[in-house]
């Protein structure tokens, strides 16, 4: 059974973060296995004494390539990342902007935090300055939304404009809902993927939360996906953005598949508190096992876990659990994790995952040292891996929320 | 439910004077506030770090939930949440922002983090499924005003596909100082009340509030013996893809997801008998809405009995598309359409039939439109069925 979204396939990938623009930078990161983080800006003095300082910012910010300067002048930076990202995308499917009739392209964008500095800039003025100097840029940028609308005007696309915003699990949400669309009829074509931007003051604000890795002791700052030790991710900013098409459409105009878009689905961890993650694996692994049941051979059939984990205490902890769970007496297959690497937000899992399928060599997890027994999984060790046949995305929010993808080998 | 039919049958508006926050630096000084005193109870248990957009949520989604007699822990089925905010907690992160530069500069001390936890666009509909102790599948759509909508129709589809069999689906959203500054920094507020579709409008008028419906298959609705207030028949969004704050001139990318809501129904556009427009009272939104009516219904268009309820409980924003989906069914219920505020002539430009003074009753009441049309060109329409006229049990 090829599961019920199976006739949608990724024939396009557009990803712009912090190891650069496209997939050749992001593939030599990952083999490498080491976090790609840069200094956070901390002069403004928002940050607390001894917090974190770190993040994977995109440092190459000149997308003129995808966006002329005229056009980039009126958009905030998560919509050139997201118009960036789907101008590759496209262009990786062989296929120019819109890619089709524009009103049967969809847009399924996915973002936690939207456009922080534009709402951060208007809230300034606002609080500061007074109401009435307000500027109307910020305040139209600072809509979740405006990424997904910038696209969509950008390549013309007039299909359904979706944005979600359910944190950690919102990128699988979107590549779902673009491959439900696909699979109904909705759209001929869906443009899906995430986008996210850190700045100082979301740093600043995510690290007096607890969120943030740190410095400890005698630990350096890094994100240690479920190692003991873990105390925190890395933030991470960029987009990612995936063409969706029909099968049968892709193969008639001959377009190179990436993958299949397999099971999706979807859960809530009600003991979840707001910003953090709860303790009720059990049911989220009933639904993940409900899913596993049904991809062909079961969850032996899962050739690779390509993981959310980010070095969040409890997430990682319930992430672990999950699959844990979820596989039973069944050997776990390797679980790779390129937060490690990306850093949380930003879509970090969805090109990974594509590039793992595609037999990308992946480093060891970064950060993993020392197993944590309330976890009980050993990430990727960096070793050989063999053909991915099947690879299963998780996206566990803090809040409780949690998504589940299957990527299938398109043969 | 009740207060709100009787309030919207009225036609009395509920914008006015309002104090959620200081605005007196403001250029306009009118919205419509939720009275917190006529709130229903906190969430139950440990009192959890709420937003006002948040408990709004809560409460509505109860009143969903009692009103459709289901019990969810024992309903033995895979509830899901289908959510839609524009702003979440901003209220809250407004204050905490505040105290944050203040303390930065160093004046008062740093405001306790814990104060934005709700601020996410996520925690309204994460609320409801935390309060409602759900399991299944938790969704939050953020496309500005058709937040609500959207997540109406994400929930119809999901019902359909069998992803969920309870949706519970709707939208919240509080006044903040962000959107209130951000319209009249664009000049869209109205220093009065709204004035949807008048000559003399001049802009939107912000409201506040949380509207939610349930929604299960009609079949497995019909087997436990519950009474289908709808059925919910139709739901297709579109996107302008023209310009970030304005609506196309013509209305081309409403009028496209007005006619895929009519397909998806499997109805002819003859058959809506009236129209719960997006009528925001901005001189191009109601311009371009008119036109995309008139493009889908033609001359019929001028006849059909349209309606806002903007024009009495303001613009809500990410929950606009989920309260007018239930007025839309309240209307559909009683056989009236809900009126606008009499007062001030309709825009000659704007050749429709507007409900204004009083409750128009209709001599067919089966199928009724509830449109949405939002920031970044997001269109999304919803089309509902009286039950029992449905005639094409899906």
């Amino acid at each position: 059974m090829k599961g019920l979204y199976a006739e949608a396939v990724i024939t396009g990938l557009g990803t712009i973060g912090p190891c650069g623009h496209g997939r050749g930078a992001l593939a030599a990161a990952l083999a490498a296995g080491k976090p790609v983080a840069a200094e956070v800006d901390r002069g403004a003095g928002l940050h607390r004494e001894g917090g974190a300082q770190l993040a994977a910012l995109v440092g190459e910010r000149d997308v003129s390539r995808w966006v002329p300067p005229a056009a980039a002048r009126r958009i905030s930076f998560p919509s050139k990342f997201a118009v960036s990202a789907a101008r590759m995308a496209l262009a990786d499917a062989g296929l120019g902007d819109a890619g089709a009739g524009p009103d049967r392209v969809g847009v399924y964008v996915a973002t936690a935090f939207g456009s922080v500095l534009s709402t951060e800039k208007l809230l300034r003025r606002i609080l500061l300055e007074g109401p009435q100097a307000a500027q109307p840029f910020d305040f139209s940028e600072c809509v979740a939304n405006a990424p997904a609308a910038q696209l969509a005007i950008a390549v013309g696309a007039r299909g359904p404009n979706v944005t979600l915003t359910q944190r950690e699990s919102g990128p699988l949400l979107a590549v779902a809902r673009g491959a439900q669309a696909v699979r109904e009829g909705l759209v001929d074509r869906a443009l899906v993927g995430a986008v996210e931007e850190v700045t100082p003051l979301l740093h600043a604000l995510l690290d007096r939360f607890g969120a943030l890795a740190r410095a400890e002791g005698p630990l350096g700052e890094m994100p240690r996906p479920f190692d003991r030790r873990r105390n925190g991710f890395l933030a991470g900013e960029g987009a990612t953005l995936l063409v969706l098409e029909r099968e049968d459409d892709a193969r008639a105009r001959g377009a190179r598949i990436l993958a299949r878009v397999g099971w999706s689905g979807a859960a809530f961890d009600a003991t979840a508190s707001v910003a953090d993650w709860g303790d009720g694996h059990a049911p989220l692994a009933a639904a993940l096992r409900a899913g596993l049941d049904s991809l062909p051979g079961g969850a032996s059939g899962v050739s690779a876990v390509v993981s959310g984990a980010s070095g969040a205490r409890r997430g990682d902890r319930i992430e672990g659990r999950v699959l844990r769970a979820a596989w039973g007496k069944v050997p776990l297959p390797p679980v790779l994790v390129p937060k490690a690497v990306v850093g949380e937000y930003g879509g970090g899992i969805l090109a990974p995952a594509l590039l793992a399928l595609e037999g990308a060599p992946f480093g060891p997890t970064a950060g993993f040292e020392e197993p944590d027994p309330e976890v009980g999984v050993a990430p990727h060790d960096g070793g050989a891996r063999g053909i991915l046949e099947r690879v299963l995305l998780t996206g566990l929010a803090s809040g409780g929320a949690a998504a589940w993808v299957v990527l299938e080998r398109a043969s | 439910m009740a207060s709100f039919w009787e309030g919207l049958r009225s036609g009395r508006t509920a914008i006015g004077p309002f104090d959620r926050f200081d605005h007196s630096g403001h250029r306009t000084h009118v919205a419509a506030q939720v009275d917190l005193a006529a709130e229903p109870g906190r969430p139950r248990g440990k009192p959890p770090r709420l937003s006002l957009a948040d408990r709004f949520a809560v409460a509505a989604a109860r009143e969903a939930v009692v009103r459709a007699g289901l019990d969810l822990g024992a309903c033995g089925g895979r509830p899901g949440v289908y959510f839609g905010s524009r702003t979440g907690g901003m209220l809250e992160s407004e204050a905490y922002f505040e105290a944050f530069l203040a303390a930065a500069a160093g004046r008062g001390r740093q405001p306790a983090p814990g104060v934005l936890a709700s601020q996410q666009y996520n925690g309204p509909g994460d609320a409801v499924a935390r309060d409602l102790g759900i399991g299944g599948p938790v969704q939050t759509v953020s496309a500005a005003c058709a937040s609500g909508a959207m997540a109406i129709g994400d929930a119809v589809r999901a019902v359909r596909r069998g992803e969920a069999d309870v949706a519970i689906a709707g939208g919240s959203d509080s006044l903040c100082r962000l959107t209130y500054a951000g319209f009249n920094a664009l000049r869209s507020v109205d220093e009065r009340p709204c004035r949807p579709f008048r000559e003399a409008r001049a802009g939107l008028s912000l409201g506040e509030g949380a509207a939610t419906v349930l929604l299960e298959p009609l079949d497995r609705a019909l087997a436990r013996g519950a009474r289908p207030l709808v059925v919910a028949a139709g739901e297709a969004a579109t996107c302008d893809a023209y310009h970030m704050t304005s609506p196309h001139p013509e209305g081309i990318g409403a009028a496209e997801a007005i006619r895929g809501a009519l397909a998806d129904a499997r109805l002819d556009p003859a058959e809506i008998d009236f129209v719960n427009a997006h009528g925001t009272g901005t001189p191009l939104n109601d311009v371009a809405e008119c036109k995309a009516l008139y493009a889908v219904f033609g001359d019929r268009a001028g006849e059909l009995p349209v309606t806002s309820t903007k024009s009495l409980v303001g613009h809500l924003l990410g929950s606009a598309g989920a309260l007018e989906a239930v007025a839309t069914i309240l209307c559909l219920l009683s056989g009236e359409v809900h009126p606008m505020p009499d007062g001030g002539a309709p825009d000659p430009a704007i050749r429709l039939r507007l409900v204004l003074g009083r409750p128009l009753r209709l001599s067919r009441a089966r199928h009724a439109l509830s449109t949405s049309l939002a920031f970044g060109g997001a269109n999304a329409a919803l089309v509902f069925t009286r039950h029992g006229d449905e005639g094409l049990v899906r």
